[in-house]
């Protein structure tokens, strides 16, 4: 390249406003040699190739279970029968796709689940915040244990309390000051009994505390307490993340006169954007293909919600016909079926998190100081 | 942080009341953001645990439709650690898996998480993919992957195509294939003298391949949203200082996620030792069926003692691992 600079560039004059500069341009085979045949370009498409190589390869372990599923569930029905077939459907039908979203009602299940996913992700994304931050940037007495008390929620599964979660929310209660004004309250000495069982100041059906059984109150008020699944790990997470932002920030937003909650939507809130996104995610997604809370707070009649799309006791009435005739297929038609609920039901997840992905993206300056 | 600001606002002396410092100020801010999460510890969460904690010391007799609870000691307890002897050795079983598993999954997401937070062709269609094991992992759809297992049989072959390396019906193949796949390695790899226990180590975690990347999912969002926060400028700055990529990830990746690492080491912790396929947890929910007579008290007992020791395990990490944390803040 040095000698090519030696040689001067010829001008010549044009017209009288316009001059043209030729000069001598390392020639072609000159120039791409020095761009690929670098030890910099090698490296780079060697890394470019290993990361290819990687991604795919795990791609592929996380695909191939869904490549079953797929498959299975586009199968024409003629094909279980057949032994030959195994993976690779010899004929396509879309037929259980049809009856999933005819019989099961689909989309009212898809939007009946969308508004409680919705809710629930909004409300717990915005309580863990506001828990993630006050134990983050205050410095109270008992923030610690605060803190240990979120580690505590995370730490014990809910599985194992689940007959104490339902009481609880079958009798919500507080201190026993409702069933106490509902006359419900017993002592176990006859004559105070006797006074406390006049106490109608709340109906009947207050006594023993409230039901909120049914409903989707249990659920909201766990969300809005930061006490819904996993929710210990999202106050843990922003809280690891709030604690990483500088203190400069809030105190110049106090010295132009905001307040702790307008400094934490208006400053904090907007740069962590990233992490609040991560945590709608985790909590939208957890919360539409639950089925832990919603069997045990909806005991029998239950609504129409992604839950109990795949659990098909019965065969959708339009392939009643079809499943008879082969049914003895080992139960891999019904399996079929399941295999497309389930896709059905995580599809819009997938979506979804294409959607939310693309703000999923590095350039927000979070420090916002300079020196 | 001055008291000033504060005591420059809302004078007024004629009440003679004490205005707050602007330290005072902040720490009742602090309550008061996390009033909803202590609402909630009080009249809900309390509740459930005492309930459950009775459960464990408590007989429970219900007659006429009223309930008495009868304390009864610790005898559930001593019945859980000596009665079943299948209870102690799990747990340390339990453990061990886990120092394997922590390190595996750690460095696998992180790994992960920086080439998908690199730009490429394709980027989004691979963080999907590299979602899915959230969607997977628990609720309805962990119960579809895993209800091939059951309708395997015959001529199907679901239990193998649908549940990948954990399957049930080609667990012994599997269990060939990767104990052959480890062979393999450590004979490759053990001539190179990096020492038996590291090779040992690489070469099982290959073979485990497939659980440590179905169960990253969480922690590899985690570090990609950690990463995003890190300011751009910073690496703007470290290349014109002519720093290499492999500097640049010890001294300014590294660091910037560190707090990250710390939530997913306690999330895996946490996550491994309470997933349903844990033989703690799976002992435990044994034993909650059972038929014999206060196995559902003994179970409680397991649950809180089990419980102990995750959080004794979750603390003794925590503090490792706080010691390297790096927060991008003065102190």
């Amino acid at each position: 390249m040095t000698q090519n600079m030696d040689k001067k560039p010829t001008v010549m004059r044009e017209s009288k406003n316009k001059i043209r500069v030729d000069f001598e341009r390392t020639s072609l085979k000159e120039r791409l040699k020095t761009k690929y045949l670098s030890a910099y370009f090698a490296k780079n498409v060697l890394w470019y190739i290993f990361r290819l190589f990687l991604l795919i390869g795990v791609a592929f372990v996380i695909l191939k279970p869904f490549y079953t599923m797929v498959m299975r569930s586009f199968m024409a029905p003629e094909n279980f029968v057949d032994v030959t077939v195994v993976n690779v459907p010899r004929a396509f039908s879309a037929i259980i796709y049809k009856a999933i979203i005819v019989d099961l009602e689909y989309f009212k299940v898809f939007f009946l689940t969308l508004a409680l996913s919705l809710g629930c992700a909004l409300l717990q994304t915005f309580a863990c915040a506001l828990i993630g931050y006050g134990v983050a940037k205050f410095k109270f007495r008992g923030a610690k244990i605060v803190f240990l008390l979120v580690i505590i929620t995370l730490a014990i599964p809910h599985g194992t309390m689940q007959s104490a979660i339902f009481y609880r929310f079958q009798h919500l209660d507080i201190f026993g000051i409702f069933n106490f004004l509902a006359g419900g309250a017993r002592t176990g000495i006859e004559g105070i009994d006797a006074i406390l069982s006049k106490i109608k100041i709340l109906p009947e059906s207050f006594v023993g505390g409230i039901s909120t059984i049914r409903s989707v109150v249990p659920i909201l008020l766990m969300s809005i307490t930061g006490l819904a699944f996993k929710n210990g790990l999202y106050i843990f997470l922003l809280r690891q993340f709030f604690r990483g932002v500088p203190d400069e920030l809030e105190e110049s937003a106090y010295l132009d006169g905001a307040n702790t909650f307008r400094t934490f939507v208006q400053v904090i809130l907007p740069l962590s954007i990233p992490m609040l996104i991560t945590v709608f995610l985790f909590a939208f997604c957890w919360q539409w293909t639950d089925d832990f809370y919603i069997p045990l707070f909806f005991t029998g009649n239950a609504p129409a919600l992604m839950t109990y799309l795949p659990a098909v006791d019965q065969i959708p009435i339009t392939l009643a016909t079809i499943y008879t005739q082969v049914t003895h297929s080992d139960g891999g038609y019904k399996q079929a079926i399941v295999y497309g609920c389930g896709l059905m039901a995580c599809t819009p997840l997938i979506i979804l998190y294409l959607f939310c992905q693309r703000y999923l993206v590095q350039g927000i300056e979070r420090s916002g100081i300079v020196g | 942080m001055t008291n000033q600001v504060g005591a420059v606002t809302n004078v007024k002396p004629a009440k003679k009341k004490k205005i707050p410092s602007l330290d005072r100020k902040k720490s009742r801010a602090g309550w008061l953001f996390v009033l909803p999460f202590l609402i909630g510890l009080v009249f809900i969460y309390f509740p459930i645990i005492w309930e459950s904690i009775s459960y464990s010391v408590c007989n429970y007799t219900i007659s006429n439709g009223i309930v008495t609870k009868e304390f009864v000691g610790f005898q559930y307890y001593t019945k859980a650690i000596t009665g079943d002897a299948a209870f102690a050795k799990s747990l340390l079983t339990g453990l061990k898996e886990m120092a394997f598993d922590i390190p595996a999954i750690l460095i696998f997401s992180l790994f992960i998480a920086v080439i998908l937070n690199q730009k490429m062709v394709g980027r989004a269609a691979f963080r999907a993919i590299f979602f899915l094991p959230v969607v997977v992992s628990t609720g309805i759809m962990e119960s579809v992957m895993s209800s091939s297992y059951g309708a395997s049989g015959g001529s199907m072959d679901l239990g193998m195509e649908g549940a990948g390396a954990e399957g049930g019906g080609d667990a012994e193949v599997q269990v060939q294939t990767s104990t052959a796949v480890e062979g393999l390695l450590i004979s490759i790899f053990g001539g190179l003298g990096f020492g038996t226990g590291l090779v040992t180590y690489i070469s099982s975690a290959v073979a485990s391949i497939s659980g440590i990347i179905n169960r990253s999912g969480v922690q590899i969002l985690i570090f990609l949203a950690a990463l995003q926060s890190i300011s751009p400028a910073i690496y703007e700055s470290c290349q014109i200082d002519g720093a290499t990529s492999w500097e640049t990830f010890w001294k300014i990746t590294f660091p910037m996620v560190s707090p990250m690492i710390l939530v997913n080491a306690v999330y895996t912790i946490i996550d491994s030792f309470t997933t349903d396929s844990n033989s703690v947890m799976m002992l435990i929910n044994d034993t909650y069926m059972g038929v014999q007579e206060g196995s559902k008290n003994i179970s409680a007992a397991m649950g809180w003692m089990y419980f102990l020791v995750v959080l004794a395990v979750v603390g003794v990490i925590a503090a490792i691992f706080s010691a390297y944390v790096f927060y991008q803040r003065r102190d």
